[in-house]
């Protein structure tokens, strides 16, 4: 049965038990390629999905889903979400969307990632190895050299109208190398993110990670104190990220964020803009309608430090007498709706890395922090995180830094920004893609020797 | 779930280009999660996850496929792509399937799709009242219930053919302190591979007092100081240190391609030869329990280190391969999506003789960190980091005051040596880990125990 006729055929018969009801489906195709001294280590490839109904019965709204898709499935589906939907007491009104009048496109420069062999994927992990192995003495082994590569598509399909679907691909190739001198271990690590294979060098790669790692070995801790720091770019994004809950509607209508009454005031240092762009070119979560089917649309989280908006899905956008910001979101079809991101990005300013760096006289250049998901909490603000980098001193790079943990509260922090870089890139997408130039803060309190 | 004549074939087609190993995994996996917000329930969400993964292993290169489709048709045509990787001739396969499942290590009364939604909601709005009520300060909780009724089925040429059984529950509490413009959160989330029969065990009430308890000493603590000092880390979640610090670095996966910090060190002293740590995936209805592992291998009590001295690894049929080592039953993932590799289970140190209050008396001046929260570790240098959610200060071998912020860092292969006193009371604290097979259950553990200096790190300068 395909897609379009298993869900009219959902809609259909549930409509005995809801007022209104809506099919959400997901698939996706990937490829997982990984080496391993100079051979295919673990190549997969699949093929999945799922779909969720849900549906509004005495104003209520049940979720079910199901990975089998076939006829069988349907009246678990309708039953177990009518029965979910007795329990709900929420008082806020449920909505099954009519759909937005019109949808902005996403101009996205279509991949070649389908048309490239998978013998020339595996060749460029080979190449990638080999060039990273060779690079220097001290490179003892690769930790991972892996290719991963998705295609996925998304329908909605609902009772009042709404018939949307779209598709999206990319993929990443990611590198971290081992170097080693004497007992003194160090890894250095590289990635990709993209869409078109002819823009990966994998020597550029290899070079970044071997760099990387060797230019950390005989770190050691720096004195605990407060210093000002250079977050690197990914660093700033992956912790922006992280806080990310911070800017949604729901956490703020359920008092777990501290931007509550914080609408139309200074909430940043002036240098710093946060613009969210669902129509990003190359935009990883580049999307013209959100989970709910409502429009998507660009728009400044924080201008010049101010707080200009919350994200809204329709729910809380009801709640709060406001229009859906096009954030509705799910996490994947086996998740209720919720609040996402986009594509957010911190606007770049007009130092380069070198002239924050050279504004130091004794500070720290941060490049790596871990524990993102348990060192900080998104309600407090407060965060607390494992890091390495380098010292600065006089405006240069002393020498490599590691075990020390940086502490600071995000929302000081954001206050703390002194000066805004030129670099703007991207991190790994998690909760949303995100990126930010280099920053540079004030100062955080460091925890080291 | 699948017939054997079935299974017979979509073994034949995974090996018709060659390789030596095929298996094929299962999954039909049942699963109920309730939200609660502020008293109300605001989500209830139930649903069936569904697939089958194919795995073939030449020598040492594996080759992983996975699909929703079951159709005969289906996982033949799956099978032969996966092993369109290799280019050999047909592996002679005779099957012969001879080792099945007949544990029951998790016996389970109740299985919660037979519970009435009705009483999982019920226990949600007593926790709720419970914790909402603990203090004034308390100004929001979540209440989370997830049930989960997974079935497997695993088959290979080496003559598994097994089913198993996993049934879990967990029941966890969010409680929000808010005092002048800040902000504190407690959070207790018991879980075990039972029934609803699992709330006969644990009383919703005293996990709703913690979690608000959590928080309101938090609401009213202080900065944590930054520094290096001794540490007391209590006993049930705080064994999340073994597990971060030295659990990871164990895993085959690390360990076979030489990019553990623990990577031929078998019979050498690792640790402060106080220190044991064991493995166990036979603890009976054990949060991270189960009769065989995701390989079909029955799972084990596995030594990992004896009085400071490394006995084990965690190992799986693939990294055995690498290293000339049996399985030893540790190889999981979380669903079909992805290829198992090893794991731990339930991960504990075992008891010493001390007692916490003997270990905080002996203590000049430190941190004591009563609740942990999670941690991650990068296994090729063994960095660890780790997020304290309840400290207090120690001076002069009593707790002082409650400190707040503070995360700890540290080498795996050094914080084994600095341990320098282990309680009595062992306990065990459930968690999710996650790694490359996905998000797993698994229970940490430890008794109380002492690090003689660890790098603490707080927002407070000053001693």
């Amino acid at each position: 049965m395909d897609y379009r006729q298993l869900s009219q055929e959902i809609l259909n018969r549930g409509k005995e038990k809801f007022q209104d009801l809506e099919v959400f489906i997901q698939n996706s195709k990937e490829i997982e390629i990984r080496v391993f001294k100079g051979e295919v280590d673990k190549y997969g490839i699949s093929e999945s999905g799922g779909l969720s109904l849900r549906g509004i019965s005495n104003e209520k709204m049940g979720y079910s889903y199901t990975e089998k898709l076939d006829e069988s499935s349907i009246d678990m589906l309708i039953d177990e979400a009518y029965e979910n939907s007795k329990y709900i007491d929420s008082p806020d009104k449920e909505i099954i969307f009519e759909g937005s009048d019109e949808y902005q496109e996403v101009k996205i420069k279509p991949g070649n990632l389908t048309s490239i062999p998978a013998e020339e994927k595996i060749q460029f992990l080979l190449d990638l190895e080999r060039e990273a192995l060779g690079m220097d003495k001290r490179v003892s082994s690769i930790q991972m050299c892996a290719y991963q590569e998705f295609q996925s598509e998304r329908y909605i399909m609902n009772t009042k109208g709404v018939d949307l679907s779209d598709n999206n691909s990319g993929a990443f190739v990611y590198i971290s190398v081992i170097v080693k001198d004497g007992e003194d271990t160090k890894t250095g690590l590289s990635y990709r993110i993209f869409n078109d294979f002819n823009e990966i060098d994998y020597k550029e790669m290899a070079k970044e990670a071997v760099e990387e790692g060797l230019s950390l070995l005989g770190a050691s801790p720096i004195e605990s104190g407060s210093y000002p720091i250079v977050f690197k770019n990914t660093v700033f994004s992956d912790i922006l990220s992280a806080f990310g809950s911070i800017f949604s509607a729901d956490q703020v209508q359920k008092g777990l964020s501290l931007l509550k009454d914080k609408i139309g005031k200074e909430i940043a240092c002036d240098l710093l803009t946060v613009v969210e762009d669902p129509f990003l070119a190359n935009g990883f979560y580049s999307r013209s309608f959100d989970d709910e089917g409502h429009k998507t649309m660009y728009k400044k989280i924080i201008d010049k430090g101010v707080l200009k908006t919350y994200l809204y899905n329709l729910k809380t956008a009801k709640k709060d007498g406001v229009e859906s910001t096009g954030n509705g979101s799910r996490g994947s079809y086996k998740s209720p709706i919720s609040i996402g991101p986009t594509n957010v990005y911190v606007e770049k300013g007009d130092k380069s890395l070198e002239e924050l760096i050279s504004s130091i006289d004794k500070g720290l250049y941060i490049i790596n922090v871990e524990g993102l998901h348990s060192g900080l909490n998104e309600v407090s603000g407060d965060y607390s995180l494992s890091a390495y980098g380098y010292e600065i001193e006089d405006g240069k790079i002393k020498r490599p830094v590691n075990q020390i943990t940086i502490a600071g509260n995000f929302f000081e922090t954001l206050m703390d920004i002194e000066a805004i870089g030129n670099d703007l890139e991207f991190s790994m997408p998690m909760f949303g893609y995100v990126g930010s130039p280099s920053i540079k803060v004030k100062k955080l309190s460091i925890s080291g020797e | 779930m699948l017939s054997q004549k079935l299974i017979e074939n979509v073994l034949h087609a995974a090996l018709s280009k060659g390789g030596d190993f095929a298996e094929i995994f299962v999954e039909d996996k049942l699963s109920t999660r309730i939200r609660l917000v502020g008293g109300l329930i605001e989500n209830n969400i139930s649903g069936r996850d569904y697939g089958v993964g194919i795995r073939i292993f030449d020598k040492l290169n594996c080759i992983y496929a996975y699909t929703n489709d079951s159709s005969e048709e289906n996982l033949i045509k799956v099978a032969k792509e996966a092993a369109a990787a290799l280019k050999s001739a047909p592996m002679d396969l005779t099957l012969n399937f001879l080792k099945g499942n007949d544990r029951d290590i998790n016996p389970i009364k109740i299985i919660p799709s037979t519970v009435d939604k009705k009483n999982k909601v019920g226990l949600m709005k007593r926790a709720y009242e419970v914790a909402k009520n603990y203090d004034p300060s308390i100004t929001q909780v979540i209440v989370n219930y997830l049930d989960e009724d997974q079935k497997v089925l695993i088959a290979n040429t080496e003559g598994v053919l097994a089913e198993d059984r996993r049934v879990r529950t967990r029941f966890s509490v969010a409680s929000v302190a808010a005092k002048n413009g800040e902000m504190q959160e407690g959070f207790y989330g018991p879980g075990a591979s039972m029934g609803f029969e699992f709330f006969d065990k644990i009383d919703v009430e005293e996990v709703a007092r913690e979690a608000s308890r959590i928080a309101k000493t938090m609401i009213d603590a202080d900065y944590c100081p930054s520094g290096v000092m001794p540490v007391i880390m209590d006993n049930e979640f705080g064994g999340v240190l073994f597990h971060e610090a030295c659990g990871h670095g164990l895993e085959a996966a690390f360990v076979s391609k030489g990019t553990s910090v623990f990577a031929n060190k078998l019979g050498q002293l690792v640790a402060s030869p106080l220190v044991t740590a064991i493995d166990d995936g036979t603890i009976p209805n054990g949060w991270g329990s189960t009769n065989i592992d995701d390989e079909g291998t029955p799972t084990q009590k596995n030594i990992l280190i004896e009085n400071g001295i490394l006995k084990s690894y965690l190992i799986d049929k693939l990294n055995g391969r690498r290293m000339g080592m049996e399985s030893t039953g540790s190889g999981r993932r979380q669903s079909y999506k992805f290829a198992p590799t090893s794991r731990m289970n339930n991960t504990y140190i075992a008891a010493g003789d001390s007692s916490l209050e003997e270990i905080i008396a002996n203590t000049e001046w430190g941190l004591y960190a009563k609740k942990l929260g999670g941690g991650s570790v990068n296994p090729a240098t063994g960095d660890f980091n780790f997020a304290v959610m309840e400290g207090y200060l120690v001076e002069n071998g009593k707790i002082v005051k409650p400190v707040r912020g503070a995360t700890l860092i540290g080498n795996g292969l050094k914080v084994l040596e600095l341990i320098d006193m282990v309680g009595r009371e062992l306990d065990l604290g459930q968690g999710m880990c996650g790694a490359e097979s996905g998000s797993i259950p698994a229970n940490v553990g430890q008794p109380p125990l002492r690090i003689k200096s660890l790098t603490v790190g707080g927002r407070k300068e000053d001693k």
